[in-house]
């Protein structure tokens, strides 16, 4: 869907993207992850032919600059700071939007409604409040059905509800087959939604692949937490013993026991036999936060 | 052209909804009809309705400074205000170029400027027509649509400024640089190369032509393009015109009107390209 090849970008001295090539296949859903001042932001303004840059960008097979009007009007794009009209209403906003897409008998009351601004809709935009902001933008960018989204950090501005429901409508567009490029440094967030990540620091791709398989690569592996009645040196060091365990932490009553699964069974064990009371135990999950901190300091 | 359309129906509409379109042209009757009644200052045949084309000839100072400052007004933000906002970012994720943005703001600008011509000067004249017994109505015609032309030539410099720059008070130190450079230093400054050149005594005697170059460039100042054009084909303003070389006739001046709103609306495009977002 997106073919991004040795882009690059330099403002004015600065390189802001350094050389950096992915693809968003058709149907998923691509999270650009990094911190401030990564280049997730210049890479979806290149995308969009809204910043000049070095090297070839491709949409839907066909090079983007080139055929920048047939390619915008099947794409929707949230920018991170939205900005509309002050003197317009919700309604005459959506309205204008609709005309320069070329769109005809929109239900502009109905995409109103599904973000939640069916009441402010004849109200001036001028007035809005920065959630209500971003609820618009969403509203604008859906508009007419795209068949490709384009969100810099769409959940920002949002109140919890809010960043919830954005969500889960991203997901809902994605399983009727949108393909979704977005941005965040929100780790859960991407976690949560994306098939794929690209996690990018200073201008490059540091590390791109499924949130699985990076978490396989970088050896950020599940954590089995302990509950403890009292835990005690001992069995600390009983646990340490065992083969299969690379680490253990404890944390008041709590162990967390880094161990490949099929360690779990002989952990709780060996516990148990040295008289442990195990209150509770779960395995959790590697979070993206691991992989990024990871990744990113390995990188510095 | 659907987006050149719904941009330029944005424009004259943002400039209907805050009332500058009802504004300017409550300006131009108003002045219209002052002028008319009262005269431009000068002792034209005291108090009382004056036939339009005397009135033309009262007006065509004022004009051609008021229009060239209407200008600037509409268009000096009509690009940078957006970038400076952000909206415009949005706007070009649409599928509008970026030619498309300036063609579509020129031509809802240049609607809103006609039409305060149009209605402004349209009730002042048929005022005065009312009142007066010879009404050179094709004078008056011609006067409104040289008037909309000069404004054309001054929205287009507007919107060269607004497309250039990142701040809106750049664009507008731009602009009002650009109006005192038509209005005053242009002239002064022409005037004092022909002194240094001949003299002050030859340049007194009433018979003194001044060189082509002269007139040419003279003629480049689009304030003074558009007089000359009202001065060729207004017969009570003809005198205003002095000697002419016979180049300079209706077609000369308005190619010169016109190459300043192409020379204006392409040089801004072409900068505003290369610019990021
Ligand atoms: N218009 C600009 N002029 C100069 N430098 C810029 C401009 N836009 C971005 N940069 C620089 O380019 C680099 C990348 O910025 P970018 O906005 O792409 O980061 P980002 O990953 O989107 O960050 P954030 O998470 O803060 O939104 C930064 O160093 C930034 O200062
Ligand atoms: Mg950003």
């Amino acid at each position: 869907m997106i073919e991004v090849s040795n882009l690059r970008k330099e403002y004015d001295g600065v390189v802001a993207v350094d050389g950096i090539s992915f693809k968003v296949e058709k149907g998923e859903i691509f999270a650009l992850l990094g911190p401030n001042g990564a280049g997730k932001t210049t890479t979806i303004k290149s995308i969009l032919g809204l910043i000049n840059y070095e090297g070839e960008i491709k949409i839907e097979g066909k090079e983007a600059r080139s055929n920048e009007k047939e390619i915008k009007r099947k794409l929707g794009y949230l920018p991170e700071k939205v900005a509309f009209y002050d003197n317009l209403t919700a309604i005459q906003t959506l309205q204008f939007f609709a005309e320069l897409k070329g769109l005809k008998n929109v239900d502009f009351m109905a995409l109103l409604k599904e973000v939640g601004l069916e009441k402010d809709a004849e109200r001036k935009v001028g007035g809005y409040s920065k959630g209500m902001l971003q609820r618009l933008g969403f509203a604008q960018c859906i508009m007419g059905s795209p068949s490709l989204l384009i969100l810099d950090e769409p959940t920002t501005g949002l109140d919890a509800v809010g960043a919830y429901e954005l969500r889960e409508k991203i997901k809902r567009l994605n399983e009727e087959g949108v393909t979704i490029l977005l941005s965040s440094h929100i780790l859960s967030e991407v976690q949560e939604l994306s098939h794929r990540v690209a996690i990018m620091n200073k201008g490059k791709i540091v590390a791109i692949d499924t949130v699985e398989n990076l978490s396989k690569k970088f050896e950020v592996e599940p954590r089995l937490r302990v509950e403890l009645q009292r835990p005690s040196d001992y069995i600390l060091k009983l646990v340490k013993g065992i083969k299969s365990v690379k680490d253990v932490k404890a944390d008041g009553n709590v162990l967390e026991i880094l161990c490949p699964p099929s360690a779990k069974l002989s952990i709780i064990n060996t516990i148990e036999e040295a008289g442990g009371k195990i209150l509770d135990f779960k395995t959790v999950e590697p979070t993206l936060e691991e992989i990024f901190i990871k990744v990113v300091k390995e990188n510095e | 052209m659907n987006e050149i359309v719904a941009i330029a129906k944005k424009e004259f509409m943002d400039n209907w909804r805050n009332k500058w379109v009802i504004a300017v042209s409550s300006i131009f009757v108003i002045l219209t009809l002052v002028i008319s009644y009262f005269g431009s200052g000068f002792g034209s045949g005291g108090v009382g309705w004056k036939d339009l084309d005397v009135t033309i000839a009262g007006m065509m100072t004022l004009v051609s400074i008021l229009i060239p400052i209407i200008g600037l007004m509409l268009g000096y933000a009509a690009i940078v205000g957006e970038r400076e906002k952000g909206s415009l970012e949005l706007l070009l994720s649409y599928p509008v170029k970026r030619e498309e943005v300036i063609a579509g703001k020129f031509i809802g600008l240049g609607a809103v400027m006609a039409m305060a011509n149009f209605i402004g000067f349209g009730i002042a004249g048929i005022i005065i027509g009312i009142n007066v017994k010879d009404v050179a109505w094709g004078d008056y015609f011609i006067f409104i649509l040289s008037s909309i032309l000069l404004g054309l030539v001054f929205i287009s410099i507007a919107l060269f400024f607004s497309s250039i720059f990142k701040k809106r008070s750049t664009a507008m130190g731009g602009a009002i640089f650009l109006w005192f450079l038509f209005e005053m230093i242009w002239d002064i400054v022409l005037a004092g190369i022909l002194m240094a050149q001949y003299g002050i005594g030859k340049l007194s005697d009433p018979d003194f032509v001044a060189p082509s170059y002269y007139y040419i460039i003279s003629l480049m100042n689009p304030v003074k393009a558009y007089s000359t054009l009202a001065a060729l084909n207004i017969s009570s303003i003809s005198s205003n015109l002095g000697n002419l070389p016979s180049f300079v006739n209706t077609p000369f001046v308005l190619a010169i009107l016109f190459a300043w709103m192409i020379v204006m609306l392409a040089g801004g495009y072409l900068i505003f390209k290369r610019k990021d977002l």
